[in-house]
């Protein structure tokens, strides 16, 4: 079966991030601490602001957006443009090449173990955490499944948008610079680190108009959102949709056209 | 042979500071690149801290400006570690591949040979960047200009950044015991996102973490207590030189130890 | 001669983890661990004097790096005692660094992005190498080896042996006391190796530096060593003469043949027909080598056995190599 090649990766992924396990407990500390901190901070913002609600959203509703969004990011971060940029610039690449499935499917399928990792270990420990903590804070009912399709996608496009970025590392040496310049714009301007409601109206604007808010912002408001109107979820996971599709396209013409630059100069 | 003093290593270091810097020239591409990519991170960090105050007069406490001013402190204090201690971040790659047994065969200090293979010039982008909102918020509150108040700025942002190499150094020096860590060093470097609010935001119980477990606090908040607050200086903030001192002596004596450890292991 | 080293009774222990296997194993190994001990080095004794170059040989993981690693400071002795120049390398390392020059296989020590002059300037500070010292080395590897293309090429662009030969003389410069190469030749080409080989010799006569070699290549130690030491799964098999060990089995010649027909089915038939005799057979693409123990079997009863049922197109005869005695050693031990 041909999924089996996949699964294998998928298994060996699994296997690796087990010998980690210091590394995973680190990790789960410094989410703690990192939430301990976000906690704090928004409730001095939010008993200064005076009111209980800001920008529309409340202090609980802030706070679950911001951890559940950790989580996310926990669980999307593969750091494909470093792998990416290392075995570019190693000649490993050449290897890769070899392999019997494209780059991008190898790469993408090596880190799916970690996702099965991260998923149990960080994601649903949270979100499970957080249900129970805010006692209903978070709806669940059709925004579950609405949200599970809205992450796949975020997957996707973030997958795309790492993949593209790791492609440039094909025409110059600065993994760190290039990987860093990505992180801090996708980190922004997906509101990964700030909800994008509290963005100023200009800067929501521009933001709207770009793929990076389908990555966190979308799926993290339609989890909130506990009775949702049709049309907004539909126009949501529709311009999710367009970017899933668009980023596609383009990071694999991307590296096909920049892929003649390895096979002819030899890498 | 010689006693080998201060001297003999400061004279050491500006000669591979100087080849450093001469044959990082030739790779311009990167450096620029990396440039952008430190500015990037920088203007990120000034937005993100933008949107969350602006439409705040002030959080417990703390005015804008002041809140600015324990950003620009952080910044500057961190440009040594990113400077001069970003060796730190091969460490576990060489500890991995059994490459780091190189480093123990020459007759001078392991800690100091294995640091003074890298400076990072990056670090100066954030260096100008931290300066200009120190000067900016400086000047919005009024703090006024004598030559005490210069001299009580450099030995705390010293102290600062001696905390901060201090954590650095151990986490770098975790990965003699643990195989990934890299996640380590990710958490700690978010000490320097924490770093930049005032500790009072938190319960007493974090307080307490953040001064005396984990020494954030000391990163920005106690050192600039003593600009910002002159007439109410706790305690710790007139010990935080001291503590710079034991910290970084500490972390020293730990990654030394982890250095020695690990070759008894072998490779 | 004064001995520059002396070894007594050493041994050295590791913790390692045992590691369970599959899935379901490293499920357990993230709740308990199991550590088993090892003795990587067993009770080995040695003395080397100064000036002398002695190969270190052992298949690989017999214990040879740990060791070197033991005498260059790195590693502590779990049992027994290690003098290096009169100094304990472990208890002060900073001080034993000074008198000694290291070559870690493909480890280059150098400074990746500098040239290589750089490189020197900077280990002149770093060992301290007073003026006259640090050209008359310069000269000298001048008058050795055509450094000059090398001095001003960056160590990352240089090709790898390149970056050995650069390694070596990287590790002379302070002219230590003792030398220490792990593997010196791996990877190398037939001339790299040759130019290598002849650079080591040279500096050992020249500047009288003891020279302790690790190598899988017989040809290093034909062309370097005088006295050879062997260990294997941390013990000492053999300590002495190169000479003398050959003639440590008796009398062995080597008996190479090529029959017609498929060299792979006559080796294996020939070891049938030579079973009870005191030969081992073994067998290359070319050759089939037959090890003959002259002290028990002669080598004309040898041929005559094997020619009854086959055609031998070309025969040679040839004094034991080094190879082969140590492969003996190895697989046999020292009776």
């Amino acid at each position: 079966m041909k999924l089996k090649k996949y699964f294998a990766l998928t298994r060996a992924g699994i296997l690796e991030s087990f010998q980690f396990r210091l590394a995973m407990l680190v990790m789960v500390a410094g989410n703690l601490l990192y939430l301990t901190v976000v906690y704090f901070l928004w409730k001095a913002i939010y008993a200064s602001s005076g009111t209980d609600v800001v920008n529309g959203m409340t202090f609980s509703d802030t706070l679950i957006y911001l951890v559940l969004a950790t989580a996310l990011f926990n669980f999307m971060e593969m750091y494909a443009v470093w792998e990416i940029g290392r075995s570019i610039q190693s000649g490993k690449i050449v290897l890769d090449l070899l392999k019997p499935m494209p780059f991008r499917s190898y790469l993408f399928w090596s880190y799916s173990g970690t996702f099965v990792t991260q998923f149990f270990a960080t994601f649903l420990p949270t979100f499970i955490i957080v249900c129970v903590v805010t006692g209903g804070a978070v709806p669940l009912g059709i925004n579950l499944l609405y949200f599970v399709i809205s992450v796949v996608m975020a997957v996707i496009i973030n997958y795309s948008i790492d993949f593209m970025t790791g492609t440039i590392c094909i025409y110059t040496e600065s993994i760190w610079g290039i990987n860093i310049m990505k992180q801090v714009i996708v980190l922004l301007l997906s509101g990964a680190t700030i909800p994008i409601a509290f963005f100023p109206e200009p800067l929501k604007k521009a933001v709207s108009y770009m793929p990076f808010q389908s990555i966190y912002n979308t799926p993290l408001s339609i989890l909130l959102n506990g009775s949702p109107k049709a049309e907004t979820v539909l126009s949501a996971l529709g311009v999710q949709a367009f970017w899933c599709i668009v980023l596609l396209i383009i990071s694999n013409l991307f590296w096909k056209f920049s892929l003649r630059k390895i096979t002819v100069n030899g890498g | 042979m010689k006693r080998k003093g201060l001297g003999f290593y400061l004279r050491i270091y500006c000669k591979i500071l100087a080849q450093d810097l001469k044959s990082k020239m030739s790779y311009r591409a990167d450096f620029i690149i990396s440039t952008i990519g430190m500015i990037f991170t920088n203007i990120a960090g000034f937005v993100s801290f933008w949107i969350l105050f602006r439409s705040f007069p002030e959080i417990n406490g703390w005015s804008y400006y002041e809140m600015l001013f324990l950003y620009g402190f952080s910044l500057v204090s961190l440009t040594p570690v990113q400077c001069f201690f970003d060796n730190n971040w091969s460490l576990r790659m060489y500890v991995y591949s059994g490459d780091f047994i190189k480093y123990c065969f020459r007759p001078i200090n392991l800690f100091f040979y294995y640091q003074s293979e890298v400076f990072d010039i990056k670090g100066l982008g954030q260096f100008a960047f931290g300066i200009g909102t120190l000067i900016y918020s400086w000047n919005k509150i009024g703090l006024g200009f004598t030559p005490l108040i210069l001299l009580k700025m450099i030995v705390f942002l010293i102290t600062a950044s001696l905390i901060m190499i201090a954590v650095m150094n151990a986490a770098a020096a975790t990965c003699f015991w643990i195989t990934n860590s890299f996640y380590v060093m990710d958490l700690a470097l978010k000490f320097k996102d924490y770093a930049r609010y005032p500790i009072t935001i938190f319960s007493p119980v974090f307080r307490f973490i953040f001064t005396f477990v984990m020494p954030v606090a000391f990163i920005a908040y106690y050192p600039s207590l003593v600009i910002l607050r002159p007439d109410d200086v706790p305690i710790l903030s007139w010990l935080s030189p001291l503590f710079g001192c034991l910290f970084f002596y500490l972390s020293y004596k730990f990654w030394m130890f982890g250095a020695m450890r690990y070759s008894g292991t072998g490779s | 001669m004064s001995n520059i080293i002396e070894i007594k009774n050493v041994t050295k222990e590791f913790k390692v983890l045992n590691r369970r296997e599959g899935l379901k194993g490293s499920l357990k190994d993230l709740f308990s661990r199991d550590y088993k001990t090892i003795r990587a080095v067993d009770n080995i004794s040695m003395t080397i004097a100064q000036g002398e170059i002695v190969g270190y040989l052992g298949p690989n993981g017999a214990g040879k790096s740990t060791t070197i690693k033991m005498m260059t400071g790195v590693l502590e002795p779990t049992f027994g005692q290690i003098t290096v120049n009169g100094n304990l390398p472990y208890k002060d390392r900073t001080r034993n660094a000074q008198e000694i020059g290291v070559v870690f296989g493909q480890r280059s020590q150098l400074w990746w992005s500098l040239p290589l002059i750089e490189s020197f300037k900077l280990l002149k500070d770093i060992y301290q190498i007073p003026d006259e010292g640090y050209s008359s080395m310069i000269k000298l590897y001048k008058s050795l080896v055509d450094i000059e293309p090398l001095l001003h090429k960056p160590v990352r662009q240089m090709s790898l042996g390149q970056r050995t030969l650069s390694d070596i003389l990287a590790a002379f410069l302070h002219n230590p006391k003792i030398v220490f190469l792990d593997e010196p030749t791996i990877g190398l080409d037939v001339s790299m190796k040759n130019k290598i080989r002849t650079l080591i010799h040279a500096l050992n006569k020249e500047k009288n530096t003891t020279v302790i070699l690790t190598t899988h290549d017989m040809g290093d130690v034909d062309a370097l060593c005088q006295r050879i030491v062997i260990i294997d799964k941390g013990k000492m098999l053999y300590d002495n003469d190169i000479e003398h060990l050959k003639g440590f089995f008796g009398s062995y010649r080597t008996l190479k043949i090529r029959p017609d027909g498929d060299i792979k089915d006559h080796s294996d038939a020939m070891k049938n027909e030579l079973a009870g005799r005191s030969v081992s057979v073994t067998s290359d693409d070319e050759w089939i080598s037959i090890l003959v123990n002259e002290d028990k079997t002669k080598v004309m009863d040898v041929l005559n056995v094997i020619q009854k049922s086959r055609e031998i197109r070309d025969m040679k005869l040839e004094e034991i190599s080094t190879e082969e005695v140590i492969r003996k050693i190895y697989e046999e031990g020292v009776k």
